[in-house]
C-alpha cells in the first residue's frame, strides 16, 4: 500500500503533508497526556515503530502458495492507543521512506494518511464501539477489515485523482497514469479479497493472544475524554482552510456540468455531461462555489469554512451524551 | 560409534569469525560440557549442531550423514533433524510462546501424530520430571527466569530427542533446583540421551561433565579432556574457574 | 522447600525416538529468516557510507535530496532532466565499483518494479507517456537510492536535528532503529527456537504467527519500561541534544548549485 514517488504530483504531496501537520500536532499533545500517567509511552513510540516495521515485513502465508503482508496499524492502535499509533506508524513510514526505499519521500504525507491515520483510527473505532456493544473482538476484526480497506480506498481515490488533477495540454497524464475507474477498484480489489483477511486474522490472533498472556499490557482507553485535541485540530483545519486560495483549480468533485464536460472532454471519454446531472436534482446551495454576491471570494470562502467549522461543533455537541444536564 | 563427526569446521559471522577449523567427535551416549569465555563460539557450534546455520567450509556429519546446506534446504530433512536434536535456548524467553505450561509442552507431541492420551502421558511426566506440576497452567510469559528455563527443557524432552542440546541452562537458577536439573541430565545420559551443556561456569558443571571441551577467544578447541584428565590438572581447573 | 529428586525415566524417553515422515513443503518461515538475516546484516553495519570526495554537512544531503526529487517530480521538460540525470551520473563517478554495482543492481531491480507497474498503461495513454514517467520514476529512484548509499543513519539524524526537528521526533527515529535490531533479533530467535521444535509442517501457522508477534509486543513492552528506566537514571529530561553542531561551509551551499540552477532554468525557461 506504500505510494511510490511519481505517482502522486507534487501539489497533492504538498496538500497531504500540510493536510497531516494538524493531526501530528494534536496526536503529540494527546500522547504528552498520556505519557504523564504511563512513562514509558515516550520510549515505547520508537519501539513500536521497529515492531511495525517488522510486522509489515513479515510474510504471512495465504492459500495458493503465495504470501501477503499486514499492516499492524489496527493493531498498533488498540496495543499503545490510536494516537500513539499514529506517530510511531508516521516514524516507520519515514524511515521505511528515507533508509529503505520502501514508499515515496515525496509521499509521505499520502502514505502517512493511509496508514498512519486513516487505518489505525478507522480500526480503534471499531474496536471501541464493539466494547461498548460487549463485542470487543467481533469490534477488532471489523475494524481491523474496514481500517486497511478504508486506507485502501483513501490510496486508491489519491492516485486515481492524479490524471484529471494533472495533465498536459493534450490530455496525456503527468503522474499516476491509472484513472479513479482503475485505481480504485484494483486497490479495493486486493484488499478486499486477501490483504484485508490476513490484516484480520493476524491482528485477532496477536490481541487475543496479548489479552490473555497479559491483559494490563493493553491501552487502557481514558475514562474522561479531554475535548481539547479536537478542538487544536479545528483550530489547525481553520488555519489551514486559507490554502484552498491557493489552489485555482476546482476541487474534485465539485465541478458545475460545463466544467465536467470539459474535464471528460480532456478524459477522452464523452463529450456530453452525464444526464442525470444536466436534469436531474439540481439545487442552489446556500453559499454557492463559496461565493456570496457581492463578496470577494477570499471573504466568502472563509466565511464559508467558519460556517462549516460551526456545523461540525455543533454536530459534535448535539451527539454527546448530556452528561451535565441529566446528572 | 561416532555420533557427531567435525572435520576442519569454520563458520563466519559478517565481520567477525565464528568458528576457526574446528576438530571434533562425540560420541553416542557422552555427557560433554562446552566451555569457554562468552564470543568464543559456544553458541556458534550449537547452532550448526542443530542445523540452524551451515558451516562456511568443513564437515559436519551426524550418524553418518553430512549435514550440509544442500540437505537443511529440504524441509522434511530438517525436521527429521530437528526431532533427533533438541535444543534449550539461552534466553528462554524466546522458546516460549504458548498461553499455558501444558500447552507449551504439548506443542512438540502434537506433531508426532500421537494420540490425545499420549500427549497427556508425556506433558504430565515432563512436568513431573523438571518438578513443574505446579505450573501446569500458568502463562508461561509470566514465570520467573528458572522457571522459564526448567519449563523449556521439559518442553523439549516431550518430544524425545536423542542429543540434548543446552546452553547455559543453569544459568538463573537456585543451587537446588541446579542440581535437580543436573540430576535428571544425568539420568537420561544413563538412558542412552547424549547432552551437550555450554557453560562458562565451570563450578555448576565440574561434577557431571565427563568430557570437557575448552574453547579460547580466537575460536579454536584449545583443549579436550575426559573429567579424569582434568583432575590431574589443578592448574587448568583454577583457569575453568576464572573463566 | 527441597526440591525433590527427579523419579525415574518413563519408558517412552527411555525408547529410541521414532522418526516420523511428511511431504515436504517449502516453509515460509524460512523465507522470513533469510529476510530478518539480511535487514540484520544491514543494520549491523549501518554505514556503507562511503564518503565522497568532498563531505557535506548532512543537513545539506537531506536538502538536496529533497529538492531533487521535486524537481525531477515537477519538471516535464526532457532537456532538463536529461541534465538532472547527467548530475547524478557525475556524482556516481566518485563512488568505488563495487558500491557502483551494488547501486546499479538495486536501482535496476527498484525501477523494473515500478516500470512492471505501469506497463498496463500502454494501452490507456500510448507509449510516450510510459516512457516519459518510468524515465522519471527511475531518476527518482537512483537519487533516493543514491542518498541511502552514501548517508550513514547518524547523518540523518544531525541533518534532521540542524533543521530544527523537534527533539523528540530525532529521539524517537534514534530509538526506532536501535530497537529494529534488537526486536529483529528477538524475532529471528523466536523462528529459530521455534524451528527446533518443529517436526512436522505446521498445520495453523496463524496462531504460531499471532502468538509470535504477542510475545514480540509484550517484549517491546518490557524493552519500553527499561529503556524509561535507563533514561531517567541518565537525568533525560525530555531534551535530547547532540554534541556535534554541524556548520555549513560555502561549500556545501555551493554543492547546491547545480540543482538551484536547474530549478530556475525549471521557473523561467518557457519553450
Amino acid at each position: 500500500m506504500h505510494i511510490p514517488d511519481n505517482y502522486l504530483s507534487p501539489a497533492t504531496c504538498g496538500t497531504l503533508v500540510v493536510a497531516m501537520a494538524p493531526v501530528w500536532t494534536v496526536s503529540v499533545l494527546t500522547v504528552k497526556a498520556q505519557v504523564k500517567k504511563h512513562h514509558e509511552t515516550l520510549p515505547m513510540l520508537g519501539i513500536a515503530a521497529s515492531l511495525a516495521f517488522l510486522i509489515m515485513m513479515f510474510n504471512l502465508p495465504i492459500p495458493g502458495g503465495t504470501t501477503a503482508h499486514a499492516v499492524g496499524g489496527t493493531l498498533l492502535a488498540v496495543l499503545i492507543g490510536p494516537w500513539a499509533a499514529c506517530l510511531a506508524l508516521s516514524v516507520t513510514l519515514l524511515l521505511q521512506a528515507l533508509l529503505f526505499g520502501d514508499g515515496g519521500i515525496l509521499a509521505f504525507g499520502a502514505n502517512a494518511l493511509n496508514m498512519a491515520v486513516i487505518m489505525p483510527f478507522v480500526g480503534y473505532g471499531c474496536y471501541r464501539l464493539g466494547q461498548k456493544l460487549h463485542h470487543e473482538k467481533i469490534g477488532l476484526a471489523v475494524g481491523a477489515y474496514l481500517g486497511i480497506n478504508a486506507a485502501a480506498l483513501i490510496a486508491g481515490v489519491e492516485l486515481g485523482l492524479q490524471p484529471l488533477l494533472a495533465h498536459t495540454a493534450s490530455g496525456a497524464p503527468l503522474y499516476c497514469p491509472y484513472g479513479l475507474n482503475i485505481a480504485v477498484p484494483a486497490m479495493l480489489s486486493a484488499h478486499l479479497l486477501v490483504a484485508g483477511w490476513v490484516e484480520l486474522v493476524f491482528t485477532l490472533l496477536v490481541f487475543q493472544f496479548v489479552k490473555r498472556v497479559a491483559p494490563t499490557n493493553l491501552y487502557q482507553t481514558p475514562v474522561k475524554t479531554n475535548r481539547r485535541p479536537w478542538l487544536a485540530l479545528l483550530v489547525g483545519l481553520a488555519i489551514l482552510s486559507p490554502l484552498g486560495l491557493l489552489a485555482s483549480n476546482t476541487a474534485w468533485g465539485e465541478w458545475d456540468t460545463t466544467e465536467l464536460t470539459h474535464l471528460l472532454a480532456q478524459q477522452h471519454l464523452s463529450t456530453q455531461a452525464p444526464q442525470g446531472m444536466v436534469h436531474g436534482f439540481h439545487f442552489q446551495a446556500l453559499f454557492s462555489d463559496y461565493a456570496i454576491a457581492g463578496l470577494p471570494v477570499s471573504v466568502g470562502y472563509i466565511l464559508s469554512a467558519l460556517s462549516a467549522i460551526l456545523i461540525f461543533l455543533l454536530l459534535i455537541r448535539g451527539l454527546q451524551h448530556g452528561t451535565e444536564t441529566t446528572d | 560409534m561416532a555420533l557427531i563427526n567435525l572435520v576442519n569446521l569454520c563458520y563466519d559471522y559478517p565481520n567477525t569469525t565464528g568458528l576457526d577449523h574446528l576438530n571434533l567427535t562425540i560420541n553416542a551416549g557422552e555427557f560433554v560440557c562446552l566451555m569457554g569465555p562468552n564470543g568464543s563460539g559456544k553458541s556458534t557450534l550449537m547452532k550448526i549442531l542443530s542445523g540452524l546455520a551451515s558451516p562456511k567450509s568443513g564437515d559436519y556429519q551426524l550418524d553418518g550423514q553430512a549435514i550440509t546446506a544442500a540437505y537443511l534446504a529440504d524441509a522434511q530433512r530438517r525436521q527429521r533433524l530437528h526431532q533427533k536434536i533438541g535444543v534449550v535456548f539461552q534466553n528462554t524467553d524466546v522458546q516460549l510462546f504458548n498461553t499455558s505450561v501444558a500447552e507449551e509442552i504439548a506443542f512438540g507431541p502434537r506433531q508426532l501424530g500421537l494420540s490425545a492420551a499420549a500427549i497427556e502421558q508425556r506433558v504430565t511426566d515432563c512436568l513431573q520430571l523438571t518438578d513443574c506440576e505446579a505450573l501446569r497452567e500458568r502463562v508461561p510469559y509470566q514465570l520467573s527466569g528458572g522457571e522459564k528455563k526448567r519449563v523449556a527443557l521439559a518442553s523439549v524432552l516431550a518430544l524425545n530427542p536423542e542429543i540434548l542440546l543446552l546452553d547455559e541452562p543453569l544459568n538463573g537458577l537456585t543451587i537446588a533446583a541446579q542440581q535437580q536439573i543436573l540430576t535428571l541430565l544425568q539420568r537420561l545420559q544413563s538412558a542412552g540421551k547424549t547432552i551437550i551443556m555450554a557453560s562458562h561456569n565451570f563450578q555448576q558443571v565440574q561434577a557431571v561433565g565427563q568430557r570437557f571441551i575448552i574453547f579460547n577467544s580466537l575460536h579454536q578447541i584449545s583443549a579436550d579432556m575426559t573429567a579424569a584428565d582434568l583432575q590431574r590438572q589443578p592448574d587448568r581447573q583454577t583457569q575453568l574457574m576464572t573463566l | 522447600m527441597e526440591p525433590k529428586q527427579p523419579t525415574n525415566l518413563p519408558a517412552w524417553l527411555q525408547a529410541p525416538a521414532s522418526t516420523t515422515s511428511h511431504a515436504t513443503r517449502v516453509t515460509f518461515w524460512q523465507r522470513n529468516q533469510r529476510h530478518l538475516r539480511a535487514l540484520l546484516r544491514r543494520l549491523a553495519q549501518p554505514a556503507p557510507a562511503i564518503q565522497p570526495r568532498w563531505h557535506l554537512a548532512p543537513q545539506i544531503n537531506l536538502i538536496r535530496l529533497l529538492l531533487l526529487v521535486l524537481l525531477i517530480a515537477l519538471i516535464q521538460n526532457a532537456v532538463l532532466l536529461w541534465c538532472l540525470a547527467l548530475l547524478l551520473g557525475f556524482q556516481l563517478l566518485w563512488l568505488p565499483p563495487g558500491q557502483l554495482r551494488r547501486f546499479v543492481r538495486s536501482w535496476l531491480f527498484s525501477s523494473v518494479v515500478a516500470v512492471i507497474i505501469v506497463l498496463p498503461s500502454y494501452w490507456l495513454n500510448g507509449p510516450a507517456t510510459l516512457l516519459f514517467f518510468s524515465l522519471k520514476t527511475s531518476l527518482m529512484l537512483a537519487n533516493a537510492q543514491y542518498y541511502r548509499l552514501t548517508t550513514p543513519f547518524q547523518d540523518l539524524l544531525s541533518g534532521l536535528k540542524s533543521l530544527h526537528f523537534p527533539d523528540v521526533l530525532i529521539m524517537t527515529l534514534a530509538i526506532a532503529v536501535t530497537y529494529l535490531r534488537m526486536l529483529g533479533q528477538h524475532l529471528l530467535l523466536t523462528m529459530e527456537a521455534l524451528e527446533t521444535r518443529t517436526v512436522a509442517p505446521t498445520k495453523h501457522p496463524y496462531r504460531l504467527i499471532g502468538a509470535m508477534f504477542g510475545n514480540l509486543y509484550l517484549k517491546s513492552y518490557a524493552y519500553a519500561l527499561e529503556l524509561y528506566a535507563a533514561m531517567e537514571a541518565r537525568g533525560f529530561n525530555g531534551h535530547y541534544v547532540r554534541s556535534t553542531p554541524t556548520h555549513s561551509h560555502w561549500r556545501d551551499y555551493l554543492s547546491l548549485s547545480p540543482d538551484l540552477l536547474v530549478l530556475i532554468l525549471f521557473v523561467l525557461w518557457r519553450p
